[in-house]
């Protein structure tokens, strides 16, 4: 398979499983034998700061930092830091959007308005995405038996969409694989909720 | 995370930080040890991780320059040792490392320097290349997570072959990248070795001795800037180009794709040691091309040197970067810096519409609301910070490193300063003798034991009036939890013996200790106001573990984590909970205060907060103060 270039981004709140949704992609890459660099910073904030990873995959690839308005898929496991990608999104960018907005505590003491989460789907149309898909990713979690697991919802989403560059079913062995037995099941079936949720017109 | 014991010969994701722990194992790694510090942190937990499966002696130590002295003890018994800290902790380190240059090793040691440019985690952005010059250690750059694992295999090979320690430098985006890395054998296991120093003055360092080490010392390294230094440097592009870049690290990444953007014939010149840098390499390069671009974070250090060499091996070519003002010296390197750069030395528009999407993209961020880091929902710190808010309002804050930094936010504001690990009751001591006003020092359990313990000594000794509120929460939390000489574990998870900072506190001479519970915030408040009343030095232990060990465990025990509610029958829309307790769980819906159960960890801190009582348990709700839990 030869994949030049291909960029990803996830972004979210720390607590979200950010770097536990990116390893899985990694990892899918990795098993199929791709160049990928991918890019995280930790530290402070593990809980509700603004978090995201850059991962790019592919040939070309040699910078772990994705170039403004180069971005492939961007999943949104917070719809505000999804927004906050903008700089990166353009009409080669197809969205996985969570619709649950977590506001920032500390724009209520500085008055700052939070957008609703319609707001924020207008704001992202409004970038020239290739396509948005919206999940209500901690439903579909609380479904699949815990919150916890909406990182997944949104990466059985993102697998429905079609633009990454593996092959049907990559995603979901490389998610067994990274599972930690603990939550291997619930993992799964989140992810498989996930994708159908996606899979349906509209 | 990677499987750091993956076999060799297989090709495994490796972050930068877990490929240098790789590399020290398969280098035959003995002893290793650190002080966790935000972008090297990973390396020590890998190797915590894998340290008695392959019988390697590891351990979180005090500081970093305890972490030094023991690696270097290792190192002077004839065995492997690994050291590494953020670059701020190669400051505290520094004083041991200036003079085992001089000392060298019998063994082999190799320091690992993780610089952070962009400050994404840290105090400052100080450039540690400049330390490979000053302290007089060869320095190694990895561009990539393969290199990080290969240069550090290296590190320890030529630090055994020259018997000087070798120093390996990351940034952030080397530490933290995860890549692809092809493994090699794994060499490390246990070892004794015997400390006997090779002549009998060896590890002396006085005046003549330290003279003659001194010499030596530059003996090696114009050998190793002849003999290794080169075989680092990698010349890449047509041979006739007319344009060059000169790089090093996470910057050749970056100039390496955007060359291709811009679509120009260029070479490079990739520098992997940059210390000492292999001259007659740079003069050749430096002479084959009319106009040459450094690209380098932080400092213009390879500009300078670069410069150096030009004045008699090219003193035609054009040198640009930092100094001619086509690159920053502020921040980290992007794409984008680093296209916009390239495209200004080459005279040509940027391939990409930057304005255009600065443009487009400026008007929706106006729109996002900020999201700076802030303390977890649960965290004993908002608590601590609310009682000293109320009880101490008016003092002078001294804060240090750590989570609770993130008290200088709205809306505690408990933190007027954050410099150096320690240096809240250093700072403390300064401002009580220059100052009538009351001044209370904010630190933690970990940054107290690491540099906090001789300015409290101090304090006493010098009859100090000040207030220093231990904040304990029974780890080392900010870099991820790690123990510390106060926990009852160590590094690889065996008992360890707890260091009580209570009676160490006691030990020093501090006659008003008081040990409390955060959640306890009426208790807690009174602590502190009889603490400032207190004439001379006083200690306030706010104790509770981090809240993300206590919702671990919960989780791990099966115990359910039920979010507690608002009562929508008692809330009156004051707005107190979020004006002088701000949990990330609360949501403001416009006519009331809700908990986003998505976020609500169920510890209650917020019960006594609310003049109305309107938080509320659900069924299965826990109490974490009156149940004691995390206590």
């Amino acid at each position: 398979m030869d994949v030049r270039e291909f960029n990803v981004i996830v972004a979210g709140v720390g607590g979200q499983g950010i770097l536990f949704t990116t390893n899985v992609i990694a990892r899918a890459a990795l098993k199929l034998g791709l160049n990928f660099a991918q890019s995280e910073v930790h530290g402070l904030s593990q809980r509700y700061g603004s978090i995201r990873t850059e991962l790019r995959i592919g040939s070309g690839v040699s910078s772990p930092l994705i170039l403004e308005g180069t971005l492939d898929l961007l999943l949104a496991l917070e719809p505000l830091e999804g927004l906050r990608q903008a700089p990166y999104i353009s009409e080669r960018t197809t969205v996985v959007m969570n619709d649950h907005v977590i506001p920032p505590v500390g724009a209520y003491l500085e008055r700052f308005p939070i957008p609703s989460f319609e707001e924020v789907l207008e704001l992202m149309k409004g970038l020239g995405p290739k396509k948005v898909i919206v999940l209500s990713a901690y439903d579909l979690a609380k479904k699949a038996g815990d919150y916890i697991v909406a990182n997944t919802v949104m990466l059985g989403a993102a697998q429905a969409t079609g633009v990454l560059p593996f092959p049907e079913g990559a995603l979901r062995e490389a998610l067994e694989e990274v599972s930690p037995s603990r939550y291997r099941d619930l993992n799964l079936r989140a992810f498989d909720l996930g994708r159908e949720a996606a899979s349906l017109p509209g | 995370m990677g499987d750091l014991l993956a076999p060799a010969n297989t090709l495994e994701v490796l972050l930068g930080n877990e490929a240098v722990a790789r590399g020290a194992l398969e280098a035959g790694l003995n002893v290793a040890a650190a002080y966790p510090g935000t972008p090297s942190t990973e390396i020590g937990e890998s190797l915590a991780r894998v340290a008695r499966k392959v019988g390697i002696y590891f351990e979180w130590s005090a500081n970093e320059k305890v972490a030094t002295e023991l690696a270097m003890g290792a190192a002077w018994s004839g065995l492997r040792s690994l050291t590494m800290m953020k670059h701020v902790g190669f400051n505290v380190a520094s004083d041991a490392i200036f003079t085992l240059a001089y000392a060298g090793v019998t063994g082999a040691m190799v320091i690992v320097s993780a610089d952070d440019p962009h400050a994404h985690s840290s105090q400052n952005e100080q450039d540690n290349r400049h330390y490979g010059e000053s302290v007089g250690l060869p320095m190694l750059e990895p561009s990539i997570p393969q290199e990080a694992k290969d240069f550090t295999k290296e590190a320890f090979e030529l630090s055994s072959k020259y018997k000087i320690p070798f120093l390996v430098r990351t940034t952030t985006r080397i530490s933290h990248q995860r890549g692809p890395v092809r493994l090699g054998e794994i060499t490390a296991g246990p070892a004794k070795g015997r400390f006997v120093p090779p002549e009998p003055d060896r590890y002396l360092q006085v005046g003549s001795i330290a003279r003659k080490h001194h010499a030596e010392l530059l003996g090696k390294l114009r050998e190793i800037a002849l003999d290794v230094s080169p075989s680092f440097a990698k010349v890449e592009g047509p041979s006739d180009a007319e344009f060059g870049v000169i790089t090093s690290g996470v910057s050749y990444a970056h100039a390496k794709e955007a060359l291709k953007l811009v679509n120009v014939d260029a070479k490079i010149l990739k520098l992997g040691m940059t210390f000492p840098l292999p001259e007659d390499v740079m003069g050749d390069f430096l002479s084959s091309v009319n106009t040459v671009l450094v690209v380098e974070e932080l400092d213009p250090y390879l500009e300078l040197r670069a410069k150096a060499v030009a004045k008699d091996r090219a003193p035609e070519v054009e040198i640009l970067g930092k100094m001619t003002g086509h690159m920053p010296r502020v921040g980290e390197y992007t794409m984008r810096t680093v296209l916009e750069g390239l495209s200004k030395a080459l005279g040509v528009a940027p391939p990409v519409n930057f304005a255009e999407i600065d443009r487009r993209s400026s008007e929706v961020l106006k729109k996002v609301p900020p999201r700076p880091p802030v303390l977890c929902p649960a965290c004993p710190h908002r608590s601590t910070g609310y009682a000293l808010r109320r009880a101490a309002g008016r003092a002078a804050f001294m804060g240090d490193i750590g989570c609770y930094a993130l008290l200088f936010q709205k809306p505690f504001r408990v933190e007027h300063v954050t410099h150096a690990m320690g240096s809240s009751i250093g700072l403390a001591n300064g401002i009580d003798v220059a100052t009538d006003q009351d001044v209370v020092a904010l630190i933690g359990d970990s940054t107290f034991f690491h540099a906090g313990i001789p300015a409290l000594i101090n304090a006493v000794h010098n009859k100090r009036k000040m207030t220093v509120v231990i904040m304990d929460n029974r780890i080392t939390a900010m870099t991820g939890h790690q123990p510390h000489p106060g926990t009852e574990v160590n590094a690889v998870g065996e008992e360890a013996p707890a260091v009580d900072i209570e009676r160490v506190v006691r030990a020093i001479g501090v006659d008003y200790v008081r040990v409390v519970d955060p959640y306890d915030h009426a208790e807690t408040e009174r602590a502190i106001r009889d603490a400032l009343k207190h004439d001379g030095v006083s200690v306030v232990i706010t104790k509770r573990e981090c809240a993300l060990l206590t919702v671990a465990r919960l989780r791990k025990e099966g115990r359910r984590i039920v979010p507690y509610r608002v009562n929508p029958d008692k809330c009156t829309y004051c707005r107190v909970c979020i004006n002088t307790f701000a949990c990330p769980a609360f949501v403001d819906t416009g006519s009331m205060v809700e908990i986003d159960p998505t976020v609500c960890f169920g510890c209650g801190a917020c019960v006594p907060v609310c003049p109305y009582g309107a938080f509320e348990p659900q069924e299965g709700s826990l109490n974490w103060r009156e149940q004691k839990i995390g206590v």
